[in-house]
């Protein structure tokens, strides 16, 4: 029974870290209208400008916290505005913004990796001393409690503003039809601009949650949005909240395979309910 | 002069890896990011072969190819469905599924351990140990794929893929099965990938899942961009540029760590250049 | 006698029906024209007999069968080709290629091992010589005028030797030398006994070159006759113009 709760608790953790990264996935899916692969890039850049300044330059938690989420939205910015906006004004093809995508987080891991080495890091100072607390017989760190937590107010924020400013719904006619939303004079490619800043800042959070709970890598920006994606597509891609249960769906189903078949398997499990999904309903559980 | 053909052997590799990867890219339209997984199986089919059941290279050769080929016509069926963007995603995922399978399936694959101790090829007693022989025969399985190349997109069904790669529909109107031609195509590229496998493996004498992962089919991808998009020399020369490149920065002097992370950056930067101001690469002849 | 009728066809796109349970029939050895105001739905219905759209209902007979769902691949074999209003060509191949892509063999393995033959080569000539494009077919399609894209659509469905025509507003932007031609292969299918099926909107042309029209409105029948009988008629006249 003790095994049943802890798997459970694993997948609220995994799920609302999928969650971050699958609802940053659809925001630029909807508006953007390609797979940017840099997100993954960008996630990693957050957890890494977290790891700099608080554990390296010595910030306090909070500070360093905050810089970190702003700092990745700006380079989220402004590599919309260098390289996909270009693209896009040409009219190029998903597949190309897609390619270069690929180009920007290979960039950016490779960076990364110069900088910091490829070894493992982690953001926790006290990693040992951690406050755990039991909850009918699994354990659940002070740190997943606080990832949890902080997760689910950015993602009710995010409904917030989404539904009831003019801006979330500026946001919203962009995303339901670029052309449409210009025609009635709101600024799409300004619009656009600050989704992958919000996008990005989302993303570093979603990185340094990772940097709290397991560690950082270089390269584990695009297995991190890889299951982002699989869990928008599970819920139904370009439909935000769907997703955010997506990635709980996901988050079940690997924990309960990892733990049927064994943990290596993991990553191929999330694939393989990918590939499902993209043969038998490639519109996710609940279409836009 | 050990260390120049070593690195001709290489771009002979790498070579077939383009060509074949091209065929399906290049001349198709199917962006593919699984190739590795194909490469991977023909190097695993051959080493076991070689190790366990005491083929004869030459022998093991043909199985390596028709196991990629096997493989490829399964998940060929499922992929071709798959629109643009999709089927990208799609591929990425059944590339890490494979290196999963190769990873930890150990009863057959040994694992992270890897085959150690594959023979080199022997024909009617000659063995081919030197370097120098090996090359030969490395250059006279280069010209056999680019001369298969050549006659597909030579041939009436060649044309018929371009046909695919602009316009699906329009062409299926005028009596063809689209589905059989992306099919075929996609299993004779695999079945050279495997080729190019096996080639890899007896040349090693030692492979593990590490050269098969999806930033080994990304690699490919930059070959086959980076030389152009429907030609078989680009293909070949993009083999070349980028087998070449990470030498000539640890010629430069940089450690060796640094230098393959250069050799990343310089991918990534390179694709995303290419995507912005030359989408049909050096000498290609299809923009994406 | 009729090549191709259509039996309650229905296509629907969310609670619009585009094409609303209609029966129509295309004589062999007649221009049929279907004419109707923008939206009507006679793309539609084209794009649904040629399998670009499922059907949603209804059936589509022609030879000895009567068919429930219609894949773009199998049109051909029922001697059905077309031409499209937004011209699909393959832009990136020559005039010559986009015309052998159709005279080739279909079965994979056939096209594998073919190279295009003399026989190939030279009932390609004959047909792009009667658009007048055979000068021209070396050329990328793309790099063709949209009158001479246009022909070259034209050519390659009269490579097809097919049995059922669907022309999808072939007039459209030709200058009237252009125009002449395209006349002339109509009125040759038509002499030949094959369905000619001809989308306009050009009245003058209706009435010139069709024996038979079906006005369509908003996804209905309105009316079928000669031209002279259905462009008189009141509701024909209300349908375009509006009330």
């Amino acid at each position: 029974m003790d095994i049943i709760v802890q798997i459970a608790l694993n997948a609220v953790i995994a799920g609302a870290t999928y969650s971050l990264v699958a609802l940053g996935v659809n925001l630029l899916y909807s508006t953007g209208r390609f797979f940017d692969l840099g997100y993954g890039g960008l996630m990693t850049v957050g957890g890494y400008a977290a790891f700099f300044l608080y554990k390296e330059s010595g910030f306090p938690l909070v500070a360093a916290l905050v810089l970190a989420v702003i700092i990745t939205g700006i380079i989220g910015f402004v590599i919309e505005k260098l390289i996909y906006r270009p693209l896009r004004q040409r009219k190029a093809s998903n597949t190309v913004l897609l390619i270069a995508s690929l180009g920007v987080i290979t960039v950016i891991q490779a960076g990364l990796a110069m900088a910091f080495t490829s070894q493992f890091q982690t953001l926790s100072r006290n990693i040992a001393g951690q406050r755990t607390f039991e909850i009918s017989g699994g354990i659940i760190t002070e740190t997943q409690v606080v990832i949890l937590v902080a997760g689910l107010v950015v993602m009710a924020l995010l409904g917030v503003v989404l539904k009831y400013t003019l801006w979330g719904k500026a946001v919203r006619a962009v995303a339901d039809d670029e052309e449409v939303a210009q025609v009635v004079g709101i600024n799409s490619e300004r619009v656009i601009g600050i989704i992958f800043f919000i996008g990005a800042c989302i993303g570093a959070m979603a990185g340094i949650a990772v940097g709290f709970d397991t560690g950082l890598q270089p390269t584990m920006g695009l297995p991190l949005l890889l299951k982002g994606i699989v869990a928008a597509i599970i819920g139904g891609i370009g439909n935000v909240w769907a997703g955010v249960i997506g990635a709980f769906a996901l988050a079940i189903i690997e924990n309960l395979g990892a733990w049927k078949f064994s943990g290596e398997w993991k990553d191929a499990i999330s694939f393989a309910v990918l590939i499902f999904f993209l043969i038998f309903r490639p519109q996710g559980i609940w279409p836009k | 002069m050990e260390y120049l053909i070593h690195i001709a052997i290489f771009i002979c590799i790498y070579g077939i890896l383009g060509l074949s990867l091209n065929l399906v890219i290049g001349e198709t339209g199917l962006v593919s990011v699984a190739h590795a997984a194909f490469y991977g199986l023909g190097a695993y089919a051959a080493a076991l072969l070689l190790t366990e059941a005491g083929f004869n290279f030459f022998a093991a050769l043909p199985v390596a190819m028709v196991l990629a080929g096997l493989l490829a016509l399964a998940t060929g069926v499922v992929f071709s469905r798959f629109r643009g963007e999709f089927y990208m995603l799609g591929t990425v995922g059944f590339n890490i599924i494979i290196w999963s399978v190769f990873l930890n399936w150990q009863g057959l694959t040994h694992g992270p351990l890897g085959v150690p101790g594959i023979d080199r090829p022997e024909l009617f007693g000659f063995r081919f140990s030197e370097n120098i022989t090996f090359l030969l025969l490395s250059l006279v399985l280069l010209a056999a794929t680019y001369g298969v190349a050549q006659f597909i997109t030579r041939s009436s069904f060649g044309r018929v893929l371009k046909a695919i790669r602009e316009d699906e529909q329009a062409i299926s109107i005028f009596g063809y099965a689209t589905l059989h031609y992306k099919l075929l195509i996609f299993v004779i590229s695999a079945m050279l990938a495997g080729l190019a496998g096996a080639l890899f493996a007896s040349y090693i004498t030692f492979i593990d899942p590490s050269s098969f992962t999806l930033n080994e089919s990304i690699f490919l991808l930059a070959i086959v961009i980076l030389g152009g998009l429907g030609s078989h020399s680009g293909a070949l020369l993009g083999a070349l540029i980028l087998v070449v490149m990470p030498e000539a920065f640890r010629f430069i002097g940089f450690p060796a760590d640094v230098a393959a992370q250069l050799r990343l950056a310089t991918y990534g930067v390179l694709l995303i250049g290419l995507m912005l101001y030359r989408p049909q690469g050096l000498l290609g002849t299809f923009r994406l | 006698m009729s090549l191709l009728q259509t039996h309650n066809l229905l296509k629907k796109f969310g609670g619009v029906h585009a094409v609303d349970h209609v029966d129509v029939e295309f004589p062999a050895g007649k221009i049929t024209a279907l004419i109707g105001p923008n939206g009507s739905g006679k793309t539609t219905l084209i794009n649904t007999v040629t399998g670009i759209l499922p059907m949603d209902g209804g059936t589509v007979a022609v030879g000895d069968s009567v068919l429930k769902k219609i894949a773009p691949h199998i049109i051909a074999t029922y001697g059905i080709t077309r031409t499209f209003q937004n011209v699909r060509l393959i832009g990136q191949l020559s005039v010559l290629d986009n015309i052998l892509l159709v005279l080739t063999e279909r079965n994979v393995w056939g096209a594998l091992f073919e190279r295009h033959t003399k026989l190939h080569l030279s009932e390609a000539e004959e047909i792009l010589k009667k658009v007048g494009l055979w000068e021209k077919r070396s050329a990328k399609a793309e790099e063709l005028s949209y009158g001479q894209r246009k022909l070259l659509e034209i050519a390659r469905a009269l490579a097809m030797r097919a049995r059922i025509y669907f022309f999808d507003e072939p007039y459209a932007g030709l200058f009237v030398e252009m125009r002449k031609i395209v006349s002339d292969i109509l009125r040759e299918l038509k002499a030949g006994g094959a369905a000619v099926v001809l989308v306009e909107h050009d009245m003058t042309l209706v009435r010139e070159l069709a024996d038979v029209c079906y006005v369509l409105d908003s996804g209905k029948v309105l009316a079928h006759g000669t031209p002279t009988e259905t462009l008189e008629r009141d509701a024909v006249v209300e349908a375009y113009l509006g009330k």
